[in-house]
């Protein structure tokens, strides 16, 4: 049977790419933001090994436009290559995806009442593919095929908390009932407190995003009833992509125990935060 | 329904320097938008930077929209529907950051918003809301 066997939360700023792929991630500005991701990608490497990660994430305008906004989307296909986002595709390896997987979790989510929209054919962009650089660093291949669940947090009403929530609880039934032995892994990205718009842009806050980071370790589920408003006040407008952790934790069940924890300020306009959970049973 | 749409929408208006994108600002710069993703393709970018007037008006988009493009005013393009994800392909065409795009919207010089960012990034004291104020 597949089993979901740890959580990542992690930010997926493009900067972090970039520094990636020019070599930069010893220097001054960004070398203690990947050492915080140190651990975690010896633990990968090392330990974890997992077999597949669901990757929940957002397109930042890349594989969507404005015509079509799909509030929940799987990738069912079989390979995923990284989007030009303007500047040419990032030079890192195309990612695998598991059709098999990808589409036992899309029936099954569907017989569990939610309606997602599935997706064949995609590029996927720096929301995804630099949370695979910071958890794998710079490999030929990447070691996990990938699940992408792609979110709408960028048009309004985007998913609640507790939706999102109960869409990672859906997402655990439907694994545990995939037949093959997969130990399979669920990140999710974006965040922490940023703003990108507007006269309030460069908005950030510590000490909201540390209590978020609190409330995803142990047994209690308030996280999830947290309103927009709130993220939105609290976070910066674009600080609502820590919904999509939430699908992360709701698929690590009743508890949580974390195994690592970093968060830095700032990376270009963006606060870094980074939580490894492991589901206690 | 857990909340009520329109009271949901209308707590939005209450954040200060904030324009959330919702669906009425989505359907107003539906255009604006499409414009700015189609400078994802190099050939639009060389035919855009060639001419950009030319190129705008290949697009249904209104003559204030047009202006704000051309002048590069960021908040103003806020206002009339623009996304940043969007406009993001529009000031990478222009070889700016997302940083220093960012900062053209605030009132600070792109220097003084690098130091403020270096220094903890912009406090939420007092900016949280309009009417409370805090
Ligand atoms: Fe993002």
């Amino acid at each position: 049977m597949a089993r979901i066997t740890a959580g990542v939360g992690s930010s997926h700023v493009p900067l972090l790419g970039v520094a990636v792929d020019q070599g930069k991630t010893g220097d001054d500005y960004f070398g203690p933001i990947f050492k915080g991701y140190e651990w975690t990608r010896q633990w990968e490497r090392d330990t974890a090994k997992p077999d597949v990660v669901i990757l929940v994430y957002n397109d930042h305008a890349s594989a969507f436009d404005a015509n079509i906004i799909p509030t929940f989307a799987i990738g069912c296909g079989e390979h995923y290559k990284p989007a030009d986002e303007g500047w040419g595709p990032r030079n890192v390896p195309d990612v695998a995806g598991h059709a098999d997987l990808g589409w036992h979790i899309a029936q099954s989510l569907i017989l569990d009442d939610f309606d997602m929209t599935i997706i064949n054919e995609m590029d996927v962009d720096h929301g995804l593919t630099v949370p695979l650089s910071m958890m794998f660093g710079t490999p030929d291949k990447w070691p996990a095929k990938v699940v992408p669940l792609a979110v709408n947090v960028v048009t309004y009403p985007v998913p609640s908390g507790n939706r999102c929530w109960a869409l990672g609880e859906a997402i655990a039934r439907a694994v545990e009932s995939f037949p093959e032995d997969l130990n399979v892994q669920i990140w999710g990205t974006g965040g922490m407190s940023h703003q990108l718009q507007g006269p309030r842009a460069g908005l950030l806050n510590r000490e909201w995003d540390n209590m978020f980071l609190d409330m995803l370790v142990g047994d209690s589920d308030a996280v999830r009833h947290i309103p927009h408003i709130e993220y939105l006040r609290e976070t910066g407008s674009e600080g609502i992509e820590m919904v999509m952790w939430l699908v992360m934790r709701g698929a690590l069940g009743k508890q949580t125990k974390c195994l690592h924890r970093h968060y830095h300020i700032p990376c270009s306009n963006t606060a870094i935060g980074h939580i490894v959970l492991e589901p206690v049973t | 329904m857990k909340q009520n749409i329109h009271e949901y929408l209308a707590e939005f208006e209450d954040i200060p320097g904030t324009r959330v994108y919702t669906a009425a600002r989505a359907r107003k710069g539906y255009w604006i938008n499409q414009f700015a993703m189609s400078l994802m393709k190099a050939e639009n970018r060389t035919r855009f930077k060639a001419d950009e007037k030319a190129y705008l008006d290949e697009w249904p988009i209104s003559d204030e929209a047009k202006e704000a493009l051309l002048a590069r005013d960021y908040n103003r393009l806020l206002d009339l529907g623009g996304n940043v994800y969007f406009l993001s392909k529009l000031f990478s065409t222009d070889g700016l950051s997302f940083a220093e795009a960012v900062s053209t919207m605030t009132d600070m010089s792109f220097p003084e918003y690098q130091a403020m960012m270096a220094k903890g990034g912009r406090s939420p004291e007092g900016n949280r809301s309009i009417k409370g104020g805090y």
